[in-house]
């Protein structure tokens, strides 16, 4: 009922940062029998194809491996379950499996084992969420017809096939994979949950096996998932990976919301809170002193504007409402100084990022914004501010906003649109937002490249506002094609003072992730993706 | 007798139907497309849109869906969540939560609320009733969130007696503070109507009689005087316990109890129709059957009345 | 038994009253004379002058603000100042936008008070009217009504006023205020349908149909006059509930909206906070229990003082 962390976040590529009591190394702990819990909340599936939410892609990251994990240090994509990935034109891939690795079952991971589970997930029919992730492999069409006539009367025609023409199963631990397109960092998305193997069982009945999944992981299902309650994991005692577990076992114990999460924590009920209420921040750092976790996470928080509404075709306007938020004291206030106020559009954990690239259109100036305000000649009739309700603090941060831009700008009517969240996307999608909005970034993967095009391409996936930029455009082309990180870097720096010259959008501030853990656990590694790496954990 | 419960049973049948409709369609008024909104953003393949549209039905006229609905209601089915899971067994799994927590503070309101009610009527005008009085008039009037945060606060984080928060430690332990949250308000109420009544009985014409005769008047009150007071009290008991069952939502949350409370408040706010419609249907059955029985007994507990036809109690 | 009560427990005392009431006022009591009684009794008791005391200072707070507070409703806010406590000057502190706290409270009366009275009164004239028809008229009509008054009385409240306001999210004071009768009319209904049966065959009334009186004459000269007494000490004690049930939906989020300024919203705010800065939490909690509970003792009060036999 509260505090929702939305959803997409995805692959868990990334550098991970190593949090204070991090590196919980040596192997003298491993005989344990102790177990420790881990609050969650409820996760919609525990199918590794059908579940894109971090909390089901945490249960899922204990229960299996993947192909490809990122190193903490330097972000380069390691082997977990491949032994190589390798290609001479970057469309055609070669992957081969590690020897001897199983599933809790004993079954044998193989080749088959992972194109019958991506196949599965790449079948439109089954409806599941990470469908689209497997969109680059050749022959996914196929499997997915389009709908001849949108939204119309008729409906999509049945798939001709429900395999995938790009896989191929050349022996029992090697498979080749065809792209549509060279993609150079195929082997980085493979570190997502969505592209792990299933095992034969799987395909029986995938309701069942979404209760109690079979995986190949450091840990494995004691018994069903307890719906709203707790999903309980033992050590996987046949586990041949290189991330055994330190730990005998783990609980997942389900809360409705992070406040009573965190009153257990301060109880010692539960063990480790990957995200302690912005609110209880303040106290949380007190009570629990080196047991306070802070991690630099990817997510953005934006004031966009709707660029189809002619009252903000004017720049200056949108430079007044900018400069009219004093982002340091909406952070303080709200967030507890949880997250941090941001001049730039992109997180501070990506390479490339500059601290001020905005300057004095993102610095809080009352007598200046109101200067441009006149000069843009005001903003007829009410302000509305639209944002989503799956979240009690939108509503308090949009409360400071609408106060300063009253009270520095004179506005004197400002309303809030405050959108259920199953119809926010939505509304902004098809331009019904008649004023500034929430605009929120969880990225994908650790490059500029991925805040960037789909915000601010003209034909990005997430540019719901409108804004089209050539020149924007080619620079993150240019960037895209470009020979080295360093000198995509150049390219996406200059399209983002381009677009913050623009202004589309206004950057307010960058999320931080402030966990807690219990006095009874060590060895706690949280990455950008609110992923606790459950292996390292180490039980007193 | 008989033939007044077959009325009143169907007379339940065009009220559920009724309700269930309501509430049917309101869910369908929901803005949103909660297929869309399960991907969070991300972009959704034509085919996997109308894969799930057409499992849950929601390209079909409202009334159609209302049909299937009750169709599958009939055969036992009452659909499944948009993640999948059975709406059933998630509902018994939040039933058994909510009805220990009901049973709970309904057992505080009949233990507490009564003897706290009998103690201020045979003490009336004196300082215990006065007591009893002004603290029962307080909690009727605090909001039922203050008194969740504030004894959450001072019993189980400050006192560290009880557990704040959650399941683990099973009935009653786990209960007791959300329990008396809850029933907080009832237990108020009971002690005060207990009271009332008790004293408009002890001046009723039957006890200055039995006292007159000579009647010790410890006796009297035990004998005749409390099984009639408590007549309106078993009466508010008896129905109160279906409005503990649907006041449990903000209880719920304050105390984290995976109940049918919070698992409607969420369903509603991702549209999962069979959720919110299965959960308040039951809510509905439960009270109108908790309605009857109260009927009933209020027969039993007063032979005066009889079942005859349209009686001036409905 | 209310449908407010059924889901939240919190407040209201509507219950007892209906037995109470019922069972009492009904009878032949000339009405005039029920009222004088009443009021002649009313003006003894203390309780009742308190919460009228308290009920005319929050109906001026509610009305003229400005006789509290210099200040609009969220102005003058400085975020430099969130959440810092009471001190001179600032006696009920700031809130987490940095606004005058006690400002800000004051003008929190408005909403609860408009829509607890706003609602009952709409709630008593829709109860008074179908409770009338069905009580007098029977048959058919009867039916009907109470079934419709059934489906709504068994609907949980807080589940019922969930759906509807997110399903239309842009709603104001109007609409809550409509959803709160549409799920508040029903216990009104079944006491009034109650006394008008209970009065209907009185011998005053069949005298006067002898007398040749036409239907509409008896109804509002004879009926209503009598039946209406505990009708009303319902009302009165479901301003309270009303009040209460408001103030619940706005601290689940799903009630009143920025800029309106109202108790329930300064609570839900300070849920999140209350453990560091208790007087985010104190003083709207004050003034909401104060309000409702002064409700209640009014409506307690004029109940007993129309109840002759609990004198």
């Amino acid at each position: 009922m509260k505090r929702f962390v939305h959803g997409r976040l995805g692959v868990g590529l990334a550098a991970l940062a190593l949090v204070a009591a991090a590196c919980g190394g040596g192997g003298s702990e491993e005989s344990t029998t102790k177990t420790f819990s881990v609050a969650l909340t409820e996760p919609a599936h525990l199918n590794p194809g059908d579940s894109n939410e971090s909390y089901g892609i945490q249960v899922i990251q204990s229960l299996f491996d993947r192909l490809t994990e990122l190193d903490p240090k330097t972000g380069e994509p390691k082997m977990q379950q491949a032994e190589s990935i390798t290609s001479n034109d970057q469309k055609v891939w070669t992957i081969k499996l590690k020897p001897g690795l199983t599933f809790h079952n004993g079954e044998k991971v193989t080749a088959q084992s992972y194109v019958d589970a991506w196949n599965a997930a790449a079948y439109g029919p089954n409806g599941w969420a990470n469908n689209y992730f497997f969109g680059n492999i050749e022959g996914y069409d196929a499997l997915n017809p389009e709908d001849p006539d949108e939204d119309g009367p008729k409906e999509a025609p049945k798939p001709e096939s429900d395999e995938m023409s790009g896989l191929k199963v050349t022996d029992e631990s090697t498979f080749e994979v065809t792209l549509t397109a060279p993609l150079s960092q195929f082997p980085l998305t493979l570190a997502y949950t969505g592209f792990v193997a299933l095992p034969k069982v799987a395909f029986d009945d995938f309701k069942k096996f979404d209760q109690a999944p079979i995986g190949n992981g450091p840990f494995q299902m004691d018994g069903v998932w307890q719906h709203n309650r707790e999903i309980k994991l033992k050590r996987f005692a046949g586990y041949k990976g290189n991330r055994p577990a330190k730990a005998a076992g783990l609980v997942y114990k389900i809360y409705p919301n992070n406040d009573t999460a965190y009153t257990d924590l301060q109880a010692g009920k539960v063990d480790v809170l990957l995200t302690i209420p912005a609110a209880k921040v303040p106290s949380a750092k007190r009570d629990l002193g080196e047991r306070f976790l802070d991690t630099p996470a990817g997510t953005m928080d934006f004031l966009a504007f709707p660029l189809y509404d002619k009252r903000f075709d004017d720049v200056n306007l949108r430079y007044a409402i900018s400069m009219a938020i004093d982002r340091e004291a909406i952070t303080k206030a709200v967030y507890n100084g949880a997250y941090k106020s941001s001049k730039s559009l992109v997180a501070p954990i990506v390479p490339g990022f500059r601290d001020d690239p905005c300057g004095q259109h993102c610095t809080y100036d009352p007598t200046g914004a109101k200067a441009l305000y006149d000069k843009a000649g005001g903003i007829d009739g009410p302000l509305e501010l639209w944002f989503s309700n799956s979240d009690p603090t939108y509503r308090q941060w949009m409360e400071a906003v609408a106060n300063q831009l009253k009270q520095n700008l004179g506005i004197s009517e400002i309303k809030f649109r405050s959108i259920p969240a199953a119809d926010y996307l939505t509304t902004l999608s098809e331009h019904k937002a008649t004023g500034p909005y929430r605009q929120n970034w969880v990225m994908d993967y650790p490059s500029a490249e991925n805040y960037l095009g789909p915000l601010y391409g003209r034909d990005g996936g997430s540019n719901r506002g409108g804004y089209s930029n050539p020149q924007v455009d080619a620079l993150i082309s240019k960037g895209n094609g470009a020979k080295s990180i360093r000198e995509s870097i150049t390219y996406y720096q200059q399209a983002e003072d381009l677009v913050l010259k623009d202004m589309p959008v206004t950057p307010l501030w960058n999320w931080r992730q402030q966990s807690g853990h219990s006095d009874n656990v060590s060895g706690i590694l949280i990455d950008p993706y609110i992923q606790l790496h459950v292996d390292k954990v180490v039980v007193k | 007798m008989w033939r007044y419960v077959a009325r009143r049973l169907l007379q339940i049948v065009p009220v559920f139907i009724g309700t269930t409709f309501l509430i049917y369609a309101l869910v369908f008024a929901l803005p949103g497309d909660p297929i869309q909104a399960l991907s969070g953003g991300k972009p959704v393949p034509d085919s996997v849109l109308q894969a799930l549209r057409d499992r849950y039905h929601l390209d079909e006229p409202l009334l159609v869906q209302y049909a299937l609905y009750l169709g599958g209601l009939l055969t036992g089915d009452f659909g499944e969540t948009f993640t999948g899971q059975d709406v059933f067994t998630l509902m018994s799994e939040g039933w058994a939560v909510t009805a220990q927590l009901a049973i709970t503070a309904w057992l505080f309101e009949l233990v507490l609320g009564v003897s706290l009610g009998v103690l201020a009527g045979l003490n009336r005008g004196r300082a215990l009733d006065t007591l009893v009085l002004a603290g029962t008039t307080l909690v009727i009037a605090v909001p039922v969130f203050v008194v969740g945060y504030t004894a959450q606060l001072l019993v189980g984080l400050k006192l560290g007696v009880l557990p704040t928060a959650g399941i683990d430690e099973g009935w009653p332990v786990s209960y007791v503070l959300p329990g008396l949250v809850l029933g907080a308000f009832g237990l108020a109420y009971v002690a005060r109507l207990t009271r009332t009544s008790l004293a408009e009985n002890l001046r009723a014409d039957y006890v200055r009689t039995a006292v007159a005769k000579g009647l010790p008047r410890r006796r009297v009150v035990l004998r005749h005087t409390l099984r009639n007071s408590l007549i309106p009290v078993v009466t508010y008991l008896g129905i109160d316990f279906g409005n503990l069952l649907a006041g449990a939502v903000v209880t719920e949350g304050i105390f984290n109890l995976p109940g049918i409370g919070q698992q409607v408040f969420s369903a509603i706010q991702s549209k999962e129709g069979p959720m919110v419609v299965g959960v308040t249907t039951f809510l509905v059955l439960a009270f109108l059957l908790v309605n009857l029985i109260v009927d009933l007994l209020y027969g039993v507990l007063d032979p005066r009345i009889r079942y005859a036809g349209s009686g001036a109690r409905a | 038994m209310t449908g407010l009560r059924g889901g939240q427990p919190e407040t209201g005392i509507a219950p007892g009253a209906e037995h109470a009431a019922t069972a009492e006022a009904g009878g032949t009591l000339r009405a005039g004379g029920l009222w004088t009684d009443a009021w002649h009794d009313l003006v003894r008791r203390p309780l009742f002058w308190a919460s009228v005391v308290v009920l005319v200072v929050m109906s001026v707070m509610s009305v003229v603000p400005g006789l509290f507070t210099s200040q609009g409703p969220n102005e003058g806010c400085n975020l430099r100042w969130s959440k810092v406590g009471p001190s001179a000057g600032h006696v009920f502190g700031f809130d987490v936008q940095g606004c005058d706290y006690w400002t800000q409270v004051v003008h929190g009366a408005r909403p609860s008070m408009v829509i607890g009275l706003a609602v009952t009164i709409v709630a008593l004239i829709v109860a008074v009217i179908l409770g009338s028809l069905s009580g007098y008229y029977g048959g058919w009509l009867d039916s009907v009504i109470a079934r419709v008054t059934d489906i709504f009385f068994g609907l949980p409240f807080v589940l019922g006023a969930t759906v509807v306001l997110v399903a239309f999210p842009d709603h104001g004071i109007g609409a809550m205020c409509l959803v709160l009768v549409v799920l508040g009319w029903t216990t009104m209904t079944r006491v009034m349908r109650g006394q008008v049966i209970a009065v209907k065959d009185a011998e005053y009334v069949t005298a006067a149909r002898a007398l040749g009186a036409g239907g509409g004459r008896v109804m509002f000269r004879h009926i209503l006059p009598n039946a209406i007494a505990p009708v009303f000490v319902v009302a009165m004690l479901n301003v309270g509930n009303i009040i209460a049930g408001e103030a619940t939906l706005d601290y689940l989020g799903v009630g009143l909206q920025y800029p309106t300024v109202s108790w329930g919203l300064q609570l839900n705010v300070a849920q999140d906070f209350f453990l560091d800065y208790p007087h985010l939490l104190i003083f709207p909690a004050v003034f909401l229990s104060l309000t409702v509970l002064s409700f209640i003792l009014l409506g307690d009060a004029v109940r007993d003082a129309l109840d002759p036999r609990l004198q």
